[in-house]
């Protein structure tokens, strides 16, 4: 078989593997979320759903791609300022690391469908031999990833030849940025094999569970990785370049041997010829370990990939038993551990587990760097972790996927649906206000009444989880295709929910100079929109 | 049954004038039906015939464009959850929660309907070994074949002994002895005062279970009644159901027509 043929064929597999990324059991996350409409409920739109998860698929990784190639970019506008050699060894590094992490975190998105091996399934009817199934299942598995890693490439290279004029270290970064897509792709298929063989196995055994959890640990670190990366690398490197000043030390040597350190080394010292001599070789040594190790990484990919297009994809396990015994709960808690479950197990929604940590570690670096606690900073913290726990009414209402349609045939009513999310997205929330009173036991404030903001949006949140739940559960059922403007409006109205009572605690002080009347405006505009809320509940 | 009856004399599930459009498609026009205490109503017909569409707005998982249901006396669009309460419902392909093992889902099931714990255990443990789910019954259902989940659904829709059973090709992907298990629970449920409307394409299967069965045709039913007065509708005495449906639905020219040519064309 032609190989413009097999690229051409490796279309259908790869469609399979984005439907069910997108609109089967793994839900719609990302910017899929925003364009989900649901399930027509007079049937019709099967054809405009599937329509849909494709148009949704190409927008996801052009946007994906485009996120990709500003973002390893970034590092290196500081170099347009005035360039040095450790300039450009830290941008080289944190742009590898940004587009390592991106590259991977989006290709987990997709490739737990693809190592399910079912999505071959439909070509093994066809009279093909082994190698064009091969050839096939490869290049579908590379156009889960290609825009993005050829634009992250092309960015990469461009920008180092245009700032070190050398076409030794232009070629030399094309190495690293291949390399670095290889490396992101091995993780992301082991992850996936991972996580899929862990799913599959089931069985109710506490290692099981446990081995669960840590796989969601895993992926949520994973995206708090590339978290920290994008928010903040001006924290980064000017540490980096502190260390990288002196090779002498044991910590800078760590560093030199360590990729990607060790590639931004190699190349900017191609350059510029400042560093030791002995750092420059070791870099250079490290980096050739480095290539081969990629060289390996990549045989192992392709080995896996034919695995699968062979049909040895990962199969489930079995276990005998004869214990039938259930476990009932309350309605209330029945829905809620569902709801626990079905989110955390699913790929595209199990990092928003993640979010409490994030929320914590975010509000805790936005108020280190300040001596006094003030005011400001706790209502730029309340609202970072409020605008993150916002996401989870919707990642759980993604995990629903379509189960909800047997749901819908279950004595459970809308009231129940929208209490449950609401207690879990409001819970994410809850380290937020935990870690402001952390921080008010360690550091003088401006007002201590201040730090009752946090909690008072407790209120503020359950209310908007409550608005943004009726809204997309609204929307469901009526037919049309949901723009991704709409959707993002609907999340657009949580945020201002949470917002109001901060914005109202702003205007208040302004006016009056007075943080008890900021704060009774809090609590009168957080109990009356958690009043709203409730009635709205009441009668869904 | 764990839910009491507005009557014994009162039809369990009854439609009048069930209208449904889907765009300019008409899935269902004027059904009336009613299914008493103790009857197995089977409805059939053929692909796209309106059974499904029929099956969904009873559960009330569709509303009709026009006329109403009426589920042991509960409207399920106005009082959803008692109507809801009171079905066990089976759809043609079972759509659970793929990421929850049947226990789980189960487990999920019998919390929503309140069952309780020791009774769901009972009834749970009695139909799991009976289906033979041991060997999956912790492995997510995602990695299931469809007759499996087809049990799961049999289970769940099982397990609070609703008077009303609502079963949408219920025996689908199943093997002989689930298929054989499933069919003589449907039977015990009417005997025990409960009603079944049973959707199914195998004419033998509805032959044998069924007490009553009607035929639709473009969303309309054309036939009911037990399969002596199908039979006499057609003017015969004898003769399959299947015969009788191809006959009621004006098929059986067409399929000697299709066979005719298709013999002409595949296998000259």
């Amino acid at each position: 078989m032609k190989l413009t043929e097999a690229w051409r064929l490796s279309r259908i597999p790869y469609r399979e593997v984005v439907y069910r990324s997108l609109a089967e059991e793994k839900g719609r996350m990302w910017w899929g979320a925003f364009g989900r409409g649901h399930f027509d409920k007079e049937g019709k739109s099967d054809f405009e759903l599937t329509d849909r998860v494709f148009r949704i698929a190409k927008f996801d990784k052009l946007i994906v791609a485009m996120f990709c190639v500003i973002s390893s970019a970034m590092p290196f506008t500081s170099l347009f300022y005035g360039s040095t050699v450790i300039g450009l060894t830290s941008s080289i590094s944190l742009s590898l690391s940004v587009t390592f992490g991106f590259t991977a975190l989006y290709a987990i998105q997709t490739l737990s469908s693809f190592v399910s091996a079912e999505s071959s399934a439909l070509l093994f009817t066809l009279p093909l031999s082994k190698d064009d199934f091969s050839k096939i299942t490869l290049f579908s598995f590379i156009r889960s990833v290609d825009y993005m890693v050829v634009g992250a490439i092309v960015s990469q290279v461009i920008l180092v030849a245009y700032l070190t004029m050398s076409p030794l270290a232009t070629l030399l970064m094309f190495v690293a940025s291949v390399m670095n897509a290889v490396f992101a792709v091995t993780v992301a298929l082991w992850f996936s094999r991972l996580f899929y063989r862990n799913l599959t196995r089931g069985g109710r055994s506490k290692s099981g569970t446990v081995l669960r959890l840590v796989f969601i640990i895993m992926w949520g670190s994973l995206l708090l990785g590339v978290g920290l990366l994008l928010s903040i690398p001006w924290y980064i490197v000017p540490r980096l370049e502190a260390a990288l000043l002196s090779f002498s030390q044991l910590s800078s040597l760590f560093l030199i041997i360590i990729y990607p350190f060790s590639a931004g080394i190699a190349i900017a010292n191609l350059v510029y010829h400042t560093a030791e001599f002995s750092a420059v070789l070791t870099a250079s040594v490290a980096m050739i370990g480095y290539v081969m190790l990629s060289g390996v990484a990549g045989k192992w990919c392709l080995e896996t990939v034919k695995r699968v297009s062979q049909g040895a994809g990962i199969k489930a396990s079995r276990v005998a038993n004869q214990d039938f015994s259930i476990r009932t709960r309350n309605p209330f808690f029945g829905y809620v551990m569902k709801d626990l479950k079905i989110s955390s197990r699913n790929p595209a929604t199990a990092f928003f587990f993640a979010l409490p940590v994030l929320e914590t570690l975010i509000v805790s670096l936005l108020t280190t760097n300040y001596q006094m606690l003030r005011v400001s900073a706790i209502l730029v913290a309340t609202t970072t972790g409020g605008v993150f726990s916002l996401l989870m009414p919707l990642a759980l209402l993604n995990a629903e996927g379509p189960g909800l349609e047997y749901t819908k045939t279950l004595p459970v009513n809308a009231k129940r649906i929208m209490t449950s999310k609401t207690l879990i997205s409001t819970a994410a929330y809850i380290p937020v206000p935990l870690t402001m009173l952390a921080m008010s036991s360690m550091k003088q404030m401006t007002s201590t009444l201040a730090i009752l903001i946090p909690f008072l949006t407790i209120l503020a949140i359950a209310s908007a989880s409550i608005f943004e739940i009726k809204l997309f559960l609204g929307s469901a059922g009526n037919g049309k295709i949901a723009a991704v403007a709409r959707d993002a409006g609907k999340l657009a109205v949580g945020v201002m929910t949470a917002l109001i009572p901060q914005i109202v605690y702003a205007a208040l002080y302004l006016i009056s100079f007075d943080h008890v009347t900021a704060i009774l405006g809090v609590s009168g505009a957080a109990i009356t929109e958690l009043a709203i809320a409730l009635y709205l509940l009441k009668h869904s | 049954m764990d839910k009491t009856f507005p009557s014994p004399n009162m039809p369990l599930i009854e439609t009048s004038g069930l209208s449904k459009q889907f765009g300019s498609v008409q899935a269902l026009a004027d059904l009336n039906l009613q299914v008493m205490p103790g009857e197995i109503y089977g409805l059939l017909g053929p692909n796209g015939a309106g059974k499904t569409t029929s099956i969904k707005i009873i559960t009330g998982l569709i509303e009709p464009t026009s006329g109403w249901v009426k589920v042991a006396g509960f409207d399920p669009v106005k009082n959803p959850i008692e109507a809801k309460s009171r079905i066990g419902y089976v759809a043609e392909n079972p759509i659970l929660y793929e990421s929850l093992s049947p226990r789980e889902f189960l487990e999920f099931v019998a919390s929503m309907r309140r069952i309780d714990q020791s009774m769901a255990n009972q009834r749970v443990t009695q139909l799991a070994d009976a289906f033979d789910m041991g060997q999956y019954f912790d492995s997510p259902i995602a990695t299931l074949s469809m007759g499996m989940k087809q049990k799961v659904a049999l289970v769940a829709s099982l397990v609070h002994q609703p008077p009303i059973l609502l079963l949408d090709e219920p025996l689908n992907g199943l093997d002989a002895k689930s298929s054989r298990i499933a069919k003589d629970l449907v039977s015990l449920h009417a005997k025990r005062g409960g009603a079944v409307l049973f959707s199914t394409h195998i004419m033998e299967v509805a032959e044998h279970v069924c007490t009553r069965i009607g035929i639709i045709h473009k969303g309309e039913v054309i036939a009911e009644g037990t399969l002596d007065q199908l039979r006499s509708k057609t003017g015969g005495k004898s003769g399959t159901l299947e015969e009788v449906l191809l006959k009621l639905t004006n098929e059986e020219t067409q399929v000697a027509d299709a066979t005719r040519m298709l013999g002409e064309a595949i296998f000259r």
